[in-house]
């Protein structure tokens, strides 16, 4: 750890909140509790919350909290951190931890907590999924019980520091070790058994923090082998609540009477395009693809109309996010042929690849039929390979295709994030390697993360990675779509939006 | 083919064969003439994705707005096309084996008998999967898996009769006359055992079409958007809230051909069975 600068200025100062305006039920509901019944799809891989696998969400949010969270609208809010303060030259933070929170174990939460989780997350085989986000940190310190400092590298802009807060989930020190297997957080609940591939159960944390939280004292997840199994055991009340069903589930439950609850942090559906290898290091060719994707017709069809098009790698939370792209680059097959022709290739090159589709997947293989026949509406026949899960993932990670349907995540958070998807990488891309075939890309991430300074300046980096990855057209989103949704009971209430989707059960109650 | 149209006229006396073979005649100039529907079954429409029945789609759409119906005659294409692939794939295989087994007997039968044992212990289903992993999602791969797995009937099947051929006197008086094993074999045995060859083929194209659908139905049969009934069946299980006459017909067409191939499969051995018991065996094949 290296000592901070002096000279700290703030230009960030939140109070101290005794309580958090996080939670959706607030005061104009008053809910009981009892124990709350949850259907999952997918049993848990472990207790780590830098394990932050989509497997995982269920879990996370309940035994753990992070520094500070998000409101739907992107907003912080405080949570473990009671204040933070941003350095007026975006080199460091000033963490301000809360008094009385402790964890499972009943050990108190301090700032050597938060130091002993930086440090693990800022280790290449221990930091997981967080490692990333880590990479801006130079170090921290931790001048008192309740007083954390991070210090960074170079000036990075004030969202990405407040994603490393909100990424931040304090383990106990004493735990860090043995986190796989014992949770070690702060969160509302405490686990009381797991049975493999069957459920979880965990119990309120008695000494919780957040006045009048958990509702429900306990919370029991019971695993489902498919969608339609838990969405009968929802109709038959056998759970209260689904957690990460499907889309057109939800929209059949939603229509029947059932709560849908969807949060701010969906991922987004992307058409992936090695472009290292012909037809598609045609600039022109691949361009076409922007007006080839009939995103309307894709988002109802492979996804009950829920969620958004986008044209662009962004979730409407995001600062980036863009709809005039929406309308510029929509479905339109004259401009697509148009662009084919300008690309300069014959009939033959323009149909000699396949196009990879994840076989389990039911809504890929929806997308890749509707673009399937969208080339052939434009004269290109091509086939797809569908392959099974296992196959399908190893072809993407390594790179090993010529185009491919594939979600993305961290789409609703500091644009630079964006990078962590395998296909948007800078450095290591699986895909296009090095050196990156596309600098323009690689510097319009740089110029986001250094733009420091006004909105204006902000706005228009924005603006140019926008247009650059138009240009660039080495993946096309086509919509959003959501991870985590959740179906629950009329007589339930009081969801909490989650920036990731995450499942938050410590302010749902019933009626 | 004079003995051909005889069994053919036999099997139409009986009214549950006819109806077989009538039905699977349809099936079959649907699957030849498919390319002239009315309706594209490739042709996609999103506007109409997943719509009942109506005057323009007598079965509905399927989630991209294809017409259902289109999609099912199109589909007796792929059945029939890997029934009958996945046939030759056997018999092409599991006769020659059998009749080499059982011709020469001894380690060169049990090494046969021992590989056919193995086969047989492969639960088919598995082994199609398997096989279709290594080759990939195709309509080859298809009947190449489905056709190993119908090799261990055609093998015991010719064996069988191989061996109760191998000693009788046309075959004897054959090799007495200088006929080479391979004569034989070919020529002497196979045209006096084709009779329970010809229900086997029948009963394996049955099990080929169910197996195919199988295959279909845990998504590892021919690759979309080519139709296919299994398949089919697959995703109307999806849409069964929002569409719930999307697997119908799949499902009855599909039912109505393998039951019409074991109708025609038990009627033609017991019919041949009669013949059997009342013929006379030659080194030119039945006569009666």
């Amino acid at each position: 750890m290296r000592k901070r600068l002096s000279g700290l200025v703030k230009v960030l100062s939140v109070a101290a909140f005794a309580a958090l305006p996080m939670t959706a039920h607030a005061a104009d509901e008053a809910l009981e509790g009892g124990t709350l019944r949850v259907g999952i799809l997918a049993d848990m891989t472990n207790f780590d919350p830098m394990q932050f696998s989509s497997v995982n969400f269920f879990l996370i949010k309940n035994l753990y909290d992070s520094l500070i969270e998000y409101t739907a609208e992107g907003e912080p809010v405080p949570s473990l951190a009671t204040a933070w303060e941003i350095a007026d030259d975006n080199t460091s933070v000033t963490v301000t931890l809360r008094d009385g929170v402790t964890f499972a174990s009943g050990a108190p939460l301090t700032a050597e907590d938060v130091a002993a989780t930086l440090e693990k997350a800022s280790d290449p085989e221990k930091g997981k999924n967080v490692y990333p986000t880590t990479s801006i940190i130079d170090g921290w310190e931790t001048p008192d019980e309740k007083t954390v400092v991070i210090t960074f590298k170079s000036p990075v802009p004030t969202r990405q520091i407040l994603d490393l807060l909100e990424f931040t989930m304090p383990i106990e020190k004493a735990g860090i070790d043995t986190v796989e297997t014992v949770p070690a957080g702060t969160g509302a609940y405490e686990l009381e058994n797991r049975a493999v591939g069957q459920g979880v159960t965990l119990t309120a944390n008695a000494d919780y923090w957040r006045e009048g939280e958990p509702v429900a004292e306990t919370v029991t997840f019971t695993i489902f082998s498919d969608d339609a199994s838990a969405s009968a055991a929802l109709e038959s009340g056998s759970v209260d609540l689904v957690y990460g069903g499907s889309a057109r589930s939800a929209k059949r439950l939603g229509d029947a009477g059932y709560t849908v609850f969807r949060g701010p942090g969906p991922l987004v559906q992307v058409f992936r395009i090695n472009a290292t290898h012909a037809p598609f290091d045609n600039a022109a060719f691949r361009q076409a693809f922007n007006h080839l994707m009939e995103r309307d017709g894709m988002l109802r069809v492979a996804y009950a109309g829920i969620g958004e098009v986008v044209a662009l790698p962004w979730a409407p939370a995001s600062p980036a996010f863009d709809a005039s792209f929406n309308d510029t680059y929509g479905y339109d097959i004259d401009k697509a042929k148009a662009l084919f022709a300008e690309s300069g290739l014959s009939d033959a090159e323009m149909s000699d690849w396949t196009l990879l589709v994840n076989g389990t997947d039911e809504a890929a293989v929806i997308l890749s039929q509707i673009v399937q026949g969208s080339l052939s509406e434009a004269g290109i026949d091509i086939e797809l390979d569908v392959r099974e899960s296992a196959e399908w993932i190893e072809a993407l990670l390594g790179g090993d295709f010529d185009a491919t349907f594939a979600g993305i995540g961290n789409v609703q958070k500091f644009p630079s994030r964006v990078a962590t998807n395998s296909i948007y990488r800078t450095v290591n891309n699986p895909v296009f390697g090095e050196p990156h075939p596309f600098p323009d890309y690689v510097e319009a991430i740089a110029a986001v993360d250094a733009a420091v300074g006004s909105e204006d300046e902000v706005k228009a980096a924005y603006d140019h990675l926008n247009t650059v990855l138009i240009e660039s057209a080495f993946a096309i989103p086509t919509n959003t779509y959501d991870v985590g949704i959740v179906v629950a009971s009329p007589k339930l209430a009081g969801f909490t939006p989650e920036i990731d989707n995450l499942f938050v059960a410590r302010t749902i109650g019933f009626k | 083919m004079k003995a051909a149209f005889g069994i053919l006229g036999r099997l139409m006396i009986r009214p549950g064969s006819a109806l077989a073979v009538l039905f699977l005649t349809i099936i079959a100039l649907a699957a030849i003439f498919a390319d002239l529907l009315p309706l594209d079954p490739f042709r996609q429409n999103l506007l109409h994705s997943l719509e009942g029945p109506s005057a323009q789609y007598w079965f509905g759409t399927d989630e991209l707005g294809r017409d259902i119906l289109s999609r099912v005659v199109y589909g007796a294409r792929t059945s029939l096309l890997t029934a009958a692939g996945a046939v030759a794939v056997a018999a092409l295989f599991g006769i020659p084996i059998g009749l080499i087994g059982g011709f020469f007997g001894g380690w060169r039968d049990a090494a046969l008998m021992r590989f056919v044992d193995v086969l047989l212990a492969l639960p088919a289903i598995l082994f199609a999967m398997a096989l279709i992993a290594v080759l990939g999602r195709s309509q080859v791969a298809a009947f190449i898996a489905v056709g190993i797995t119908g090799i261990p009937a055609f093998a015991r099947i010719v064996r069988a009769q191989t061996l109760a051929l191998r000693k009788r006197d046309f075959v004897t008086a054959v090799e007495s006359f200088g006929g080479s094993s391979g004569y034989n074999m070919f020529r002497t045995i196979l045209p006096n055992a084709w009779s329970p060859i010809l229900v086997q083929v029948v009963v394996l194209c049955s099990i080929a079409i169910l197996l195919e659908a199988a295959l279909a139905f845990l998504g590892v049969g021919v690759a979309p958007p080519t139709p296919s009934w299994g398949e089919m069946l697959r995703t109307g299980k999806s849409y069964l809230y929002e569409a719930p006459t999307y697997a119908l017909l799949p499902g009855i067409v599909l039912t109505l051909t393998i039951l019409s191939f074991d109708t025609i499969g038990r009627a033609l051995g017991s019919l041949l069975e009669d013949r059997h018991d009342t013929g006379t065996a030659t080194a030119g094949g039945v006569t009666s």
